[in-house]
C-alpha cells in the first residue's frame, strides 16, 4: 500500500498496544501536532489506527490566588491582627484592626466578607471580635492555596483539595480550570498487518494531470505544498475602453429611464445641425471658427422641400403676431452645406421633424452619446472629437420642474447632488439653464450641462405641436469627473497609453 | 464664452447700494446669470455673461438690471430724448453693401477715465456680438463739438452718409498722425489691415462727412479729428450696417448707457432717399402672454397680480386682458433695448428668473415611456464583448485623421479597390495637419496607437468598432460611413494564423460563414493576405502587416491585422 509521507511517519511513530498522544507523536515525527492529527484522522477513517480523544482538565491559580498564597489570605491577615489587638477578649474598634492588618483597597472588602463566614469572629456596629478557638493553620482554603501554588498547572485528579474548596476558589476568582481535548493514537490490527506487508511512501504532485484523474491516482498523490503568497505572472486581459464602459453605464442609466437610442449621420447638412435649432445663419457659433466644414463633399443633395420653407419663414418672420424672427440673411445654399456636426443636437432635430424613423407621437424620450466634433483648442479638458450626451423629452404641458426633476434623477445615478439650474441662453431653447453640481470627490461646485424647453420657433417648423425638453453635456467630462482622471487625452485618441487603459480602473 | 469687465464701485455708486460687498455683489450677479470669472488687472470683476442680455455690457446696463433684481427701480422706463437738431443725409452714393446708418446726439455726458473705458469696451463688446464682427453693425462715437454741419435745411446742421472712391479724399485716421486715403488706411494702419475684408468687394467704401470733410470710415475706422476724450462733453453716435434693426438697437443700448450715466439724449434725423427717419427709436414692442402658458412652463399657480409684479421686477410692464376665447392673458410691454425677446416665451423666461428657478421644487414628469438601445449600438457591444473575450484591448480612436497616416504610411493609395482605400472626405479649413478627413477604416488609427507604445509589454492585442467615412455619390449627404471592425496582434511571434483564428470565432459567435481567399493589399505581406468574405460577401481583409510599414511605423515586432465591414456580423 502507499500512503503520504506524514501518515507513513505517524504509523511507523504509533504503537499497537498503547495510546501515544498527538504532543507524543509530533515529537517523535518531528512534524507539528496539526499535521500529526489530520494525517491520524485521515488513517482512522482508512481503518488503520483508532483515535482516542479525552478531555483533560487542569487548575491552576490566578494571579490574586498566588498573591494569597504568597501572602495568606485577607481574613487571615484581618484575624491575626485583631488577635494583636486583643479583640479575643473584648471587642476592638474596626478602624486601627484594618490599618494594622496592612489591608487596602478592595482586600479590605474581601476579608470582611469572608471573615465571619469562616468563624474568624464576628463583626458588629464598626466593632470587631475574634474568635480565639478559630486556627488558620486548618484553614481548607488557605491550605489548598498553598498546595496549588506548588503543583503549578495541574491535572485536576492530581491535586489532594476537595471539590466543595476548589468551587470555593473558583468563584473567588483565585482558581483557574482550563479544559483540553488530548487526542491519542493506537494502532488498528489492520495497521499491524500492512506494516509488516510494507507501506511506501506516496510522492508529491505538482500538477493535477489527465492521467492522475483517469486513473485514479490522484486518491494515493499527496499534492506539493505552494507558495500561495508570492505574486503571479502578469496578465494583459482584453478590456473594454473605459470611455465605452462609462458610455455603457450611461446608456443603462438612461434605457432604465425610458429612453430610446437615436443614430444618424456624422456629417450633416447645417440644415439639421443648425437652422432646424433655430440658431440664426450669422450666429458667431455658426462661422468658420467653431466649425469643421466639409471641403469635399460640400453640399447635401436634397432637403425636405416643405421644411425648408417652414425654417425660412421662421427665421426671418418668427410664429406668428407675437413672435419676430431674426433680423439675419437666410439662403438655403448655406442651409445645404455639409459640416462635421457640432453638436448631436443634428440627431434629434431629425427625428423630431419625421426625418430619421417618421413621425414620433407623445409621449416619448429620446438620447443619444455619439461624437460631435468642434474646432476649438486642444488641450488637457478639450478634444476637437468628444462625446455628446444628448437627452430629450416630448410630452404634453412640461414645466421647468419637470426638466429640473429629470435631470436631478440622471445625475444623482452618478453621485452628482445638489443641482443648481443658472439660468441661461442658448439660441434653441427658453428657458436654458446651464446645470451645476457638486463634485463627488471635491464638494466644488462644477458645471454639468447645458439644458432647456426647445423654442417654439424651433418646433412648429418639424410639426411638433407639444414641448420638448433637452439637455446635453460631454461623456468625456462626466468620465473625468467619475474616473478623476485629469487628462482628457489619456482617454481618448492615438496619443492614449496603453498602460493607462490597462490599468484603468473598470467602470460600472 | 463672452466675458465683460465691471468695476465693481461704479456697479455700487450708480445702483446707489454702497453697502454691498464685493462677495454679495458676486452672488447678486450670478442670479443674474453674470458668473464671476475674476478680477483684471485693475481690480475689476471680470463676468461670463450669456449673449442674449446685450444691454448688460456695461456697468451701467448691470446696474440697471441690478435695480430691478433690488426691487429698487420697478417696470418699464423710457428716457426722453430732445427733438432732433442734427440731420444724417444719405447720399445714393452709399455702398449697396451697408446702406443703412442711424445715430443720436449726447450732451451733457461727464466722462472721465473709468467712464469712457467703459463706453469703449460696450462699443467693442457690441462690435462683437449683435455687430458680428462689424460686418452687421459699426459704431463710431464722436466728439459733436469738432463737427461743423452746414444747415441743409431750415437751419439744422447735417452731416453725410456717402460712398467714396478708394483712392479718393485723405484723413487722419485714430492713432495716426498721417493722412491717408481709405485705400492706403486698408494697407498701412493697423486698424485699417484688421477690417480690410469687410470692404474688400466693395466699389466704393462708406465714409460720413461734415463741413470739414470726412470724419469717418466705417466699419474700419473714425478720424482722429473728431476722437472722444474724458474732457469731451457732447457726443455723435453714429452707427452703419447691414440691417436697420440690428444698429437701431445697438444704438439704443448705447442710448440707454449714456442717459444711466446722467446725459441728456437728442435725436438724430436720418434722411434716406425715400424718407426719414428719427432716431434714436424707443417706441415699445408688445407681446400677449397667456396666463395659462405661463403657469404650464414654471409648473406653479400664480395670482394675476403676481405676474404682473414679477413683470415689473423685470423691467417689463404688464396688463391684464383676455384673448378671442376669453382666456386670461396680458399685454407685456417690451422696452426698447431688450434685443432678445422674440417670442411670448422669452418674457416667460423673464418672470421665472425674477420669481427665482431654484426657488421651484423639481418633479419627476409622470409620464411613462419604453426605453431602448438602437439596432447597430447593440450590435456594436456584442461585437466588443467578443472581441475582449479573445483579449483584445478596446481602442477608441479619432475619426479624424489626415492623408499621409490613412494612406502612405499604410502604402495604399486612395481610389483604388483596396479595402480601406476609398476617396476622402476633407474638412475645409482645418485645426491641424494631423486632422484634414475623417478615417476610411481602423488600421492606420491602431498602427498609430502601436507606433506610441512600443515601450509598453508585449503581446499587445488591440481591436476597435470604430466609424469610417469615404466619398459615396449614392449617399444624400455624399458621404458613406459605416463602423468597421479592425484589430492588430502585434507580439514577437504574432502571425496570420493567429489572426485568422480570432477573426473565425468571432464570425462563429455570429453564426456568419467566413472565408478568406487570398488577395493581393500594399498594407499586408504578398501570400499572406486573404479577403474577408463573409456569407459570401467580401467585406474586408487579413493579414500580415507588411515590413515595410512596421518600419514606417518603427515596430520591432511581426503585427498580424484584419478588418472588416461590421455590419457583415448582423
Amino acid at each position: 500500500m502507499q500512503l503520504p509521507a506524514q501518515q507513513v511517519a505517524v504509523l511507523e511513530a504509533a504503537s499497537a498496544d498503547e495510546a501515544t498522544s498527538v504532543d507524543a507523536l509530533a515529537e517523535a515525527t518531528d512534524l507539528p501536532p496539526e499535521t500529526v492529527t489530520g494525517a491520524a484522522f485521515e488513517l482512522e477513517s482508512d481503518g488503520l489506527v483508532a483515535v482516542e480523544e479525552r478531555v483533560d482538565e487542569t487548575v491552576a491559580l490566578t494571579d490574586e490566588g498566588a498573591e494569597y498564597a504568597d501572602e495568606s489570605l485577607p481574613e487571615v491577615r484581618l484575624y491575626e491582627a485583631a488577635l494583636e489587638a486583643d479583640a479575643d477578649d473584648d471587642s476592638a474598634q474596626m478602624g486601627p484592626v484594618i490599618g494594622a492588618s496592612g489591608l487596602e483597597g478592595p482586600q479590605v472588602d474581601i476579608a470582611l466578607s469572608n471573615y465571619a463566614r469562616k468563624g474568624y469572629g464576628a463583626i458588629d456596629s464598626g466593632e470587631i471580635t475574634a474568635d480565639p478557638d478559630a486556627d488558620p493553620g486548618a484553614d481548607a482554603e488557605a491550605n489548598a492555596l498553598e498546595a496549588l501554588a506548588d503543583a503549578g498547572d495541574a491535572p485536576v485528579e492530581s491535586v489532594d483539595v476537595d471539590d466543595d474548596t476548589l468551587e470555593q476558589l473558583e468563584r473567588r476568582g483565585l482558581l483557574e480550570r482550563t479544559e483540553s481535548t488530548v487526542r491519542a493514537v493506537t494502532l488498528t490490527e489492520r495497521a499491524v498487518t500492512e506494516l509488516m506487508a510494507g507501506i511506501e511512501t506516496a510522492e508529491t504532485v505538482g500538477q493535477v494531470t489527465p492521467e492522475l484523474l483517469t486513473s485514479g491516482e490522484w486518491e494515493s498523490v499527496e499534492f506539493a505544498e505552494y507558495n500561495v503568497e508570492a505574486d503571479a505572472e502578469a496578465v494583459e486581459s482584453g478590456k473594454v475602453h473605459i470611455l465605452r464602459q462609462m458610455s455603457e453605464r450611461v446608456k443603462d442609466v438612461l434605457v432604465g429611464m425610458g429612453f430610446q437610442e437615436m443614430d444618424g449621420p456624422h456629417v450633416d447638412a447645417d440644415f439639421w445641425i443648425n437652422d432646424c435649432l433655430f440658431m440664426p445663419q450669422d450666429h458667431p457659433a455658426r462661422t468658420h471658427w467653431d466649425r469643421f466644414a466639409m471641403e469635399q463633399p460640400t453640399h447635401i443633395d436634397e432637403l425636405p422641400a416643405d421644411l425648408v420653407e417652414d425654417v425660412e419663414r421662421v427665421h426671418r418672420e418668427g410664429l406668428g403676431e407675437d413672435s419676430e424672427g431674426y433680423h439675419s440673411p437666410w439662403d438655403e445654399d448655406f442651409a445645404r452645406a455639409l459640416a462635421l456636426r457640432g453638436h448631436t443636437t443634428s440627431l434629434s432635430t431629425r427625428h423630431l421633424s419625421g426625418e430619421q424613423i417618421g413621425e414620433i407621437e407623445p409621449p416619448a424620450r429620446f438620447f443619444s452619446i455619439e461624437k460631435a466634433y468642434r474646432n476649438d483648442t486642444l488641450d488637457a479638458t478639450h478634444l476637437l472629437e468628444f462625446y455628446q450626451i444628448e437627452g430629450w423629452v416630448m410630452a404634453e404641458d412640461l414645466s421647468v420642474r419637470d426638466l429640473m426633476g429629470t435631470f436631478e434623477e440622471f445625475y444623482a445615478q452618478f453621485g452628482i447632488e445638489n443641482i443648481q439650474f443658472k439660468p441661461h441662453y442658448n439660441p434653441y431653447t427658453e428657458p436654458s439653464f446651464e446645470l451645476f453640481g457638486t463634485h463627488p470627490t471635491t464638494g466644488e461646485l462644477i458645471e454639468i450641462g447645458n439644458s432647456g424647453i426647445f423654442r417654439e420657433e424651433m418646433l412648429e417648423p418639424l410639426g411638433v405641436d407639444c414641448d420638448v425638453m433637452a439637455w446635453g453635456l460631454a461623456l468625456e467630462r462626466l468620465a473625468m469627473l467619475t474616473t478623476g482622471a485629469e487628462d482628457i487625452r489619456d482617454l481618448h485618441g492615438t496619443l492614449a497609453d496603453l498602460e493607462f487603459l490597462r490599468n484603468a480602473e473598470v467602470t460600472y | 464664452m463672452p466675458t465683460v469687465d465691471i468695476d465693481p464701485d461704479e456697479l455700487r455708486d450708480l445702483t446707489g447700494r454702497e453697502e454691498k460687498g464685493d462677495e454679495e455683489l458676486k452672488d447678486d450677479l450670478f442670479g443674474l446669470g453674470l458668473e464671476f470669472e475674476g478680477l483684471t488687472e485693475d481690480g475689476a470683476f471680470e463676468l461670463e455673461f450669456a449673449p442674449d442680455r446685450l444691454d448688460r455690457l456695461s456697468v451701467e446696463g448691470v446696474a440697471r438690471s441690478l435695480r430691478y433684481h433690488y426691487g429698487d427701480a420697478r417696470g418699464l422706463h423710457v428716457p426722453s430724448t430732445n427733438d432732433a437738431d442734427w440731420t444724417i443725409e444719405v447720399d445714393e452714393s452709399v455702398p449697396d453693401e451697408r446702406p443703412y446708418v442711424t445715430g443720436a446726439i449726447v450732451r451733457d455726458i461727464d466722462l472721465d477715465e473709468d467712464s469712457l473705458d467703459s463706453l469703449i469696451q460696450l462699443q467693442e463688446k457690441l462690435h462683437a456680438t449683435m455687430g458680428r464682427k462689424r460686418a452687421k453693425g459699426a459704431i463710431g462715437i464722436h466728439d459733436l463739438t469738432m463737427l461743423k454741419g452746414s444747415p441743409a435745411t431750415e437751419g439744422n446742421p447735417t452731416i453725410e452718409y456717402v460712398g467714396v472712391e478708394p483712392d479718393g479724399d485723405r484723413f487722419v485716421p485714430l492713432d495716426s498722425d498721417q493722412e491717408l486715403t481709405p485705400a492706403e488706411v486698408l494697407e498701412e494702419h493697423p486698424t485699417g489691415r484688421t477690417y480690410a475684408d469687410l470692404v474688400a468687394d466693395y466699389e466704393r467704401y462708406p465714409a460720413i462727412y461734415d463741413d470739414l470733410g470726412l470724419f469717418s470710415f466705417p466699419p474700419v475706422i473714425n478720424g482722429r479729428r473728431t476722437e472722444v476724450s474724458a474732457d469731451s462733453r457732447d457726443l455723435l453716435v453714429e452707427m452703419t450696417g447691414t440691417d436697420q434693426w440690428t444698429i437701431d438697437k445697438m444704438l439704443n443700448i448705447v442710448c440707454y448707457a449714456l442717459a444711466g450715466r446722467g446725459a441728456t439724449l437728442e435725436a438724430v434725423t436720418v434722411e434716406y432717399a425715400d424718407g426719414e427717419i428719427v432716431r434714436p427709436d424707443f417706441s415699445t414692442k408688445t407681446k400677449t402672454v397667456a396666463h395659462d402658458r405661463i403657469e404650464t412652463i414654471l409648473g406653479i399657480g400664480l395670482d394675476p397680480d403676481e405676474v404682473i409684479d414679477l413683470a415689473e421686477r423685470s423691467g417689463l410692464e404688464a396688463e391684464r386682458a383676455e384673448d378671442d376665447e376669453g382666456d386670461l392673458v396680458y399685454e407685456v410691454t417690451i422696452p426698447p433695448y431688450r434685443v432678445d425677446v422674440l417670442h411670448p416665451l422669452d418674457v416667460i423666461d423673464d418672470l421665472g428668473r425674477a420669481y427665482g428657478f431654484n426657488d421651484l421644487e423639481p418633479t419627476y414628469p409622470d409620464v411613462g415611456t419604453v426605453g431602448g438601445r438602437h439596432e447597430r449600438s447593440r450590435l456594436e457591444r456584442a461585437a466588443r464583448t467578443q472581441l475582449v473575450g479573445l483579449g483584445f484591448e478596446d481602442m477608441l480612436n479619432f475619426h479624424m485623421i489626415n492623408e499621409a497616416e490613412n494612406y502612405e504610411r499604410v502604402d495604399l493609395k486612395q481610389g483604388t479597390d483596396a479595402y480601406g482605400a476609398g476617396e476622402p472626405t476633407t474638412i475645409k479649413e482645418v485645426y491641424s495637419e494631423d486632422y484634414t478627413m475623417l478615417r476610411t477604416w481602423t488600421l492606420p488609427s491602431l498602427l498609430m496607437v502601436l507606433e506610441r507604445n512600443t515601450h509598453r509589454s508585449y503581446p499587445q492585442y488591440l481591436s476597435e468598432i470604430g466609424f469610417t467615412a469615404r466619398l459615396d455619390e449614392s449617399e444624400n449627404t455624399g458621404v458613406g460611413e459605416n463602423r468597421h471592425v479592425g484589430a492588430v496582434l502585434a507580439s514577437h511571434d504574432a502571425g496570420y494564423e493567429d489572426a485568422k483564428a480570432r477573426l473565425q470565432a468571432l464570425c462563429r459567435q455570429f453564426d456568419v460563414d467566413l472565408e478568406t481567399p487570398p488577395t493581393d493589399h500594399p498594407t499586408f505581406i504578398d501570400g499572406r493576405t486573404a479577403a474577408v468574405v463573409v456569407d459570401g460577401e467580401e467585406v474586408g481583409v487579413i493579414g500580415e502587416v507588411h515590413p515595410k510599414v512596421l518600419v514606417e511605423h518603427d515596430l520591432e515586432v511581426p503585427v498580424a491585422a484584419f478588418e472588416f465591414d461590421l455590419e457583415a456580423l448582423q
